[in-house]
Order: structure tokens, then C-alpha cells, then sequence
């Protein structure tokens, strides 16, 4: 009986390795790895030299109406605005609240490289329903790291909220985004606060795909009045 | 310390200087689109060891072949150990070689012409801007100037050897670049106009076995090359058939059309939105001054009318076809540009030797010491400040500075990939938008570019996609839920898409090292 078992269990075996070894046979004929022909890229001349702005629209279609709350109005018109680089490069940190959207030379305030921020106090506290951001809009460019947060306090220590956040690698330190990058246009860029309220508002940015300057044409703010 | 003893001091130190500011962080602009093309041709030659001379694009064949001891001594045959530094390096050591050349000129024109024709040679931001850079055309200047010096040593001292180097460096001036027939017609134009001026019982006679050094040595040096060293003799035939094409693109030059007045305008001045003030005016003025020296009998008594008078014309003549030619790009500046820098040495020197009286020498050094200095801080803003910025005047289409992060997202996201450099990656771009990524991507194996998307196959597994932004509309529905974009700027307006896989992104988020 146990000389019978034995050679089934021996019989068996080898079954199980021949069947496991044919398999891995027919896995080697069935499959092959692939190799890919991918194509070169094309020789090509001198691509063309741009260097005058460029105001046409790049990509997209318009945006389309934005409903907000019947009462909303413009908060930030000629606000007091701070920044974290006291000197500007270029232009006066008024700029961002003056009204001026042009995207010409004289409109634009300059901040240096790295991470800067703007600020506008809108002097009291407010349901906001729309902020519209220009950075620069003379040429097709993306600001990295765009954050706009809002808050009851100047510092921006506590009771911060973050309403826009394209920051996918947290390469600022103040948390992943999952909003998308965005190509800068004359429409600028809309952002949804949903009502939120607050008395300030800061927009960070950190450089983009033309140079590693930041750089802030207008900022506008939209609300309704609290009622608290 | 003798006058020679001090002249080849002197001049030692412009040759450093002209080294320092050739040679010095020349990784530190992003790759040209035709540095990449160029630079991805030559690794074909590198790798494979082959090369066909291409009648349509890249020009003549001299580049290639002369790289080849400068990447053999960096990185050995591999073009993926290949780097700009040594790339950039080839006509860097060439441009240096165009000051050490004018040592030749002696007798056909003075030691202090010589020696400031150096110094501008050196310091003229124009000049520097485009020895770093890894195409042709300072090749072609170091050619033109070895065949010009050499036919004036031939003219001197009239032997077989000076005519034999003569039709080497005609023949490698002809290996370069299909423009050499606007080089060639110039020079024989100036030479035949320097001629009417010149004195009958001052010419000497044809030597035909002399004839026939320079014949042979230019046609072996030319044909050896463009044959692939005999391995594709077409490439002889094709040289000539490459007239047309160029001819052809001469004169339609599409977005490369400017006004006759393009080059001397970025030269006598130049100012881009609120950036810097550029002018090389000075030796423009210098130049202009230069003319007159070659028209006055005696106004430097060691330089030699006939060569004189042969630089001033080569430079009007030259200066006028590259200007009448619709199709311009700023480095095509250099082949006539060397021209007014020996014309402007001229000047200069004539300058000093022509004003008597010791206050006004004075004078005229320390306005040319300031000059020669603000050449020189252009030179620096130039190449070290301005080196892919708009608001530079020779930044023409550069790869922005920008482009480099793309590069350093790819290496990065490839550590956490497992196929790690043999990732694949999908490039769907408009043909001009794809480069210089060939260069940057060399040492990834599978690279494939397309121009649509739908030719591309699946996108859903790729890890990284690549895309122009008007490729991208069609892709945005179909990688939307598997991948994550980011922005970059390849030149001013165009940007380039990086779509990462979304496990690879979540994965190098997850693990890549905190700042």
C-alpha cells in the first residue's frame, strides 16, 4: 500500500513538473517580448524666433458665464495690497489692485524668484463669489505653484483656507493641489471661492515656464456683504 | 624687453582672454533646436560610425568629423556619456584658433593692427555668443581666416606649401557649409576689386605647379569628407545638388525674412522690453575708419596696401550679399562679421598712428580702453547672464532655461520607474516642438515621436507622454483619468505638456526626497 502510494506520489510529480515545464515551453513560444520600433523624431530647420507679445488667444475655447449671487461686487478695487518681496523688480505692488489689465509693459509688478505672495486686505469681511487672477498675459505662459488661500487673519496663521491649489508636487511646503496648471490669457484666471468669507486674500506663486520671475497684473476680488 | 618680445605678450593675453570667455560654463544654456540636430547627427557617427552627407539639412560635413577627437577624449564612442561641455568645446577651440590665426596675417597687415583685430576678435559679443554654440559657422570663420591668411603668406613668400594650405583650408571652408559660395564669391570680388587699385609692376606670375598643390589639396581635403571618406562617394555629387536646396530656401525664407537692414541694425544697437542696451557700434565706427586707412597711401606703413584694401572690400561685398539675402539668422552674422573686426583693427590702429600730438593719443586710448571694456561686459552679460533670454539680441528661437526642468522631472520620475531608463516615452509633437528633447532624451532607449496622436497607439500605459499643446487637445480626454500634466516652456509661446502616469506620479510623490 505504501510502495503503491509512494510511486502514485513519484508518477504524480513528475506529471505535475512535465505539464509545469511544457506550460512554461508554451508560455515561451506564445510570448516573445516586444520590441518596439518607435519612430525617430524629424530633422527640421531653424524653428521660427518669437519675440514680440503675442495677445492672441493660445488654446481653449472662452469661458463662459460665471453665475454669482445677485449684489456681488467688485471688493478690490484700489485695496491695500502687501507682498512678500518689498521691492519690486519691476512696478509699483499697487498695480495688482489698480484696475489696469493691460498686458503691456507699466502694468506688470515683477517679484524675484522662489516663492512670493501678494496680499490684498479687502478692510472688512465679505462672502466672496469670484477672484480673478492676470499674472502676465502678453504671452502664452504658466505660472507654477499657484495658491490662493483667504483668511480672517492678516498673518495667515490660522483660519486658512485654501480655495485654489495647482501645487501637485508640494514643492511650496503648503500641501498638494489638485487643481491643474493653466495657460495665461487676456480673460485671466477664474477662480470659484464658493462663498466663502474672508477679509484677505493671498495668491502665491513660484516662477514660471518663460523665466523664474512671479509676476501680477491685476487681481480682482467679487463678494456680497456678510451679514455676521 | 624687445618690441616682438612685448607684441607676442601682449597677445598671449588676448588669446586668454578669448580662451576664458569661449571656453568657461559652457553647459550653462539649454541646447539650441539646431545644436540638438546637429548634435544627434553627429552621434550617429559616433555610435555607428557612419555618416551620409545630407543635401537637404545639417549642412557639410566638417563639424561631424572634427568632433570626433574631442568626444573620443570625454566620453569615449557612447553618445549618451556625451555632454554639452565637450560638444560646445569643438567650435569654442576654433574660435580661440581665428585670434591665433591672424599671427598670419603679419606683413599684410601691421603688428598693432594685428594685435587689435585680436582683442575685437576676442571680446565682440557677437563672435563669442556663436563660438559657443554647436553649429557650423565658426568653423566656417576659422576656415575663411586660415585660407585668407595662407593665401597671404602665399602671396609673400610664394612656395608649394603655402598654396597646398591654402587649398586645404578652401577646401574645408567649402566642407562646412553650403554658404561658402557666398564666402568664395566675396573673396574673389574683393580680390579682383583690390587688384584695380594696385600697381601692374607689382604683380607676379602664375605658377601652375603651384596652381595645382592648391587645386589638389582643396578637392582631396572637400571630397574626403562629403565621400564619407570614399564610403559614399555621392556625397560629392550631392554637395553641388545642395546648392539648389539652399538656394531655393534663400529665397523663401519664410519666418526667417528680414529687412537688408537686420544684421547691421542688432549690431549698431539693439534693446528688447526693459533689458540692457546692446551695441558693438564701436567696431562698426572702427570699421568705418578702417576704409578710409585702406585708401591712404602710407596711413600704416607696416601694413600692405593690396591686403589693406582686400579686407575693406571683402567686408563691403560680403556684409551686402548676407544683407540683400531675405533669409537671415543672427549667427550668419560671423562670416562677414570677421571681416569689419579686421577692418575695425585697422581702423584702430590707424587711429593711434595717425594722431600726432600726445593728448590726443591720450584720449583716443582711453576712449578705446572703455570701449574694448564695455565689448567685453556685453560679452560676460551675454554668455553668462543673458545666455537664453529674449532680451539678448544673438538669442534666436534658444530653448528657454525652463526646458531644463522638464529634463531633470524625466531623470527624476525614471529612478522611480522600474524599467528605469528603458521607460518608454511618447513624444506627439509638431516636428520643430520635438527637439532639442532627441539630445536631452539620448540616454532613454525607447523614445518614439510622432506628430499625431492617433498614430502614437495606446496612451493609457505610457508613463510619460510628451505633447505639444495644440497635440494635446485630443489626448486631454484620453489620459485625463490616467495621468497628470505639467507645464513646461520649450522658447517663448511654446510650451511642451508632460503627461505622467498617474501610479508613477503617486509613487515618485510618495518617495522622492523632502527639500
Amino acid at each position: 500500500m505504501i510502495k503503491r502510494a509512494f510511486l502514485s506520489g513519484v508518477v504524480l510529480t513528475i506529471m505535475i513538473l512535465f505539464l509545469l515545464d511544457t506550460g512554461v515551453s508554451f508560455q515561451d513560444q506564445e510570448k516573445e517580448v516586444l520590441e518596439l520600433k518607435l519612430p525617430k523624431p524629424m530633422f527640421v530647420g531653424t524653428p521660427r524666433n518669437i519675440r514680440s507679445p503675442n495677445l492672441e488667444k493660445i488654446t481653449g475655447k472662452r469661458r463662459g458665464p460665471f453665475y454669482v449671487p445677485k449684489g456681488t461686487e467688485p471688493l478690490s478695487l484700489k485695496k491695500p495690497v502687501t507682498g512678500s518681496d518689498t521691492e519690486p523688480v519691476i512696478g509699483e505692488i499697487e498695480f495688482v489692485t489698480d484696475g489696469e489689465k493691460s498686458g503691456e509693459e507699466g502694468y506688470y509688478v515683477e517679484f524675484g524668484p522662489l516663492v512670493q505672495w501678494v496680499q490684498i486686505d479687502l478692510e472688512d469681511s465679505f462672502l466672496l463669489h469670484a477672484i480673478l487672477v492676470w499674472h502676465y498675459h502678453s504671452q502664452a505662459r504658466v505660472y507654477r505653484d499657484v495658491i490662493v488661500q483667504v483668511s480672517e487673519d492678516p498673518d495667515f496663521i490660522t483660519d486658512v483656507r485654501t480655495i485654489f491649489n495647482n501645487d501637485h508636487d508640494n514643492s511650496t511646503g503648503l500641501g498638494v493641489g489638485k487643481d491643474k496648471e493653466y495657460i495665461e490669457t487676456n480673460e485671466g484666471r477664474l477662480i470659484d471661492p464658493r462663498g466663502v468669507k474672508a477679509r484677505y486674500v493671498r495668491l502665491y506663486s513660484r516662477g514660471n515656464t518663460s523665466n523664474e520671475m512671479n509676476h501680477y497684473v491685476e487681481v480682482e476680488v467679487y463678494g456680497t456683504p456678510s451679514n455676521e | 624687453m624687445s618690441k616682438k618680445a612685448a607684441f607676442f605678450g601682449l597677445f598671449l593675453l588676448v588669446v586668454c582672454a578669448a580662451l576664458l570667455f569661449r571656453t568657461v560654463r559652457l553647459d550653462l544654456r539649454p541646447m539650441h533646436h539646431d545644436e540638438a540636430n546637429q548634435a544627434v547627427k553627429f552621434g550617429d557617427l559616433l555610435e555607428k560610425g557612419t555618416y551620409r552627407y545630407d543635401p537637404n539639412e545639417h549642412h557639410g560635413p566638417s563639424l561631424y568629423y572634427l568632433s570626433l577627437p574631442f568626444a573620443w577624449i570625454s566620453s569615449g564612442t557612447s553618445f549618451a556619456s556625451l555632454d554639452e561641455k565637450t560638444l560646445r568645446m569643438v567650435p569654442a577651440i576654433f574660435g580661440v584658433g581665428v585670434v591665433l590665426l591672424l599671427l598670419l596675417l603679419r606683413g599684410g597687415y601691421s603688428s598693432s593692427t594685428i594685435f587689435f583685430s585680436g582683442i575685437l576678435a576676442a571680446v565682440s559679443p557677437v563672435m563669442v555668443y556663436y563660438n559657443r554654440f554647436y553649429i557650423q559657422e565658426t568653423l566656417l570663420v576659422f576656415f575663411l581666416v586660415g585660407a585668407i591668411a595662407t593665401s597671404w603668406r602665399y602671396h609673400q613668400d610664394r612656395t608649394w606649401g603655402w598654396a597646398a594650405a591654402t587649398g586645404f583650408f578652401c577646401g574645408m571652408v567649402y566642407a562646412t557649409k553650403e554658404t561658402s559660395l557666398i564666402v568664395f564669391g566675396s573673396l574673389i570680388a574683393s580680390l579682383l576689386l583690390a587688384r584695380i587699385f594696385e600697381k601692374r609692376n607689382g604683380r607676379k606670375g602664375f605658377i601652375l605647379s603651384h596652381f595645382l598643390a592648391f587645386l589638389g589639396t582643396a578637392l582631396v581635403s572637400s571630397f574626403l569628407l562629403f565621400s564619407s571618406f570614399f564610403q559614399n562617394p555621392r556625397g560629392i555629387l550631392d554637395s553641388v545638388v545642395a546648392f539648389r536646396t539652399y538656394f531655393e530656401r534663400a529665397a523663401e525664407a519664410g519666418f526667417h525674412s528680414y529687412p537688408w537692414s537686420y544684421y547691421l541694425k542688432m549690431l549698431a544697437f539693439s534693446r528688447y522690453g526693459d533689458g540692457p542696451i546692446w551695441s558693438e557700434a564701436l567696431i562698426l565706427v572702427l570699421a568705418l575708419v578702417g576704409c578710409i586707412a585702406a585708401f591712404r597711401p602710407g596711413s600704416d606703413k607696416d601694413s600692405h596696401p593690396l591686403f589693406m584694401r582686400f579686407v575693406c572690400f571683402y567686408a563691403i561685398v560680403s556684409t551686402a550679399i548676407y544683407s540683400l539675402i531675405p533669409y537671415k539668422t543672427p549667427w550668419n552674422m560671423l562670416p562677414f562679421y570677421i571681416g569689419i573686426v579686421l577692418l575695425a583693427g585697422n581702423g584702430t590702429a590707424f587711429l593711434l598712428e595717425s594722431s600726432k600730438k600726445l593728448i590726443i593719443q591720450s584720449l583716443i586710448v582711453v576712449i578705446l580702453g572703455v570701449g574694448f571694456y564695455h565689448l567685453g561686459m556685453q560679452s560676460f552679460r551675454a554668455n553668462f547672464e543673458y545666455h537664453a533670454d529674449p532680451r539678448n539680441p544673438y538669442v534666436y528661437a534658444q530653448t528657454s532655461m525652463d526646458f531644463l526642468n522638464l529634463v531633470h522631472r524625466i531623470d527624476d520620475l525614471a529612478q522611480y520607474h522600474p524599467d528605469r531608463r528603458e521607460m518608454l516615452i511618447k513624444v506627439i509633437t509638431y516636428a520643430d516642438e520635438a527637439w532639442p528633447l532627441p539630445w536631452y532624451l539620448r540616454g532613454f532607449s525607447r523614445v518614439g515621436y510622432w506628430e499625431e496622436a492617433e498614430e502614437a497607439g495606446d496612451m493609457s500605459e505610457a508613463p510619460l507622454i510628451i505633447s505639444s499643446v495644440d497635440k494635446t487637445e485630443k489626448l486631454w480626454s484620453r489620459l485625463k483619468e490616467t495621468h497628470q500634466a505639467e507645464f513646461y516652456g520649450l522658447r517663448p509661446e511654446v510650451l511642451l505638456i508632460l503627461h505622467i502616469k498617474k501610479d508613477l506620479w503617486d509613487e515618485f510623490l510618495e518617495k522622492k526626497p523632502v527639500k
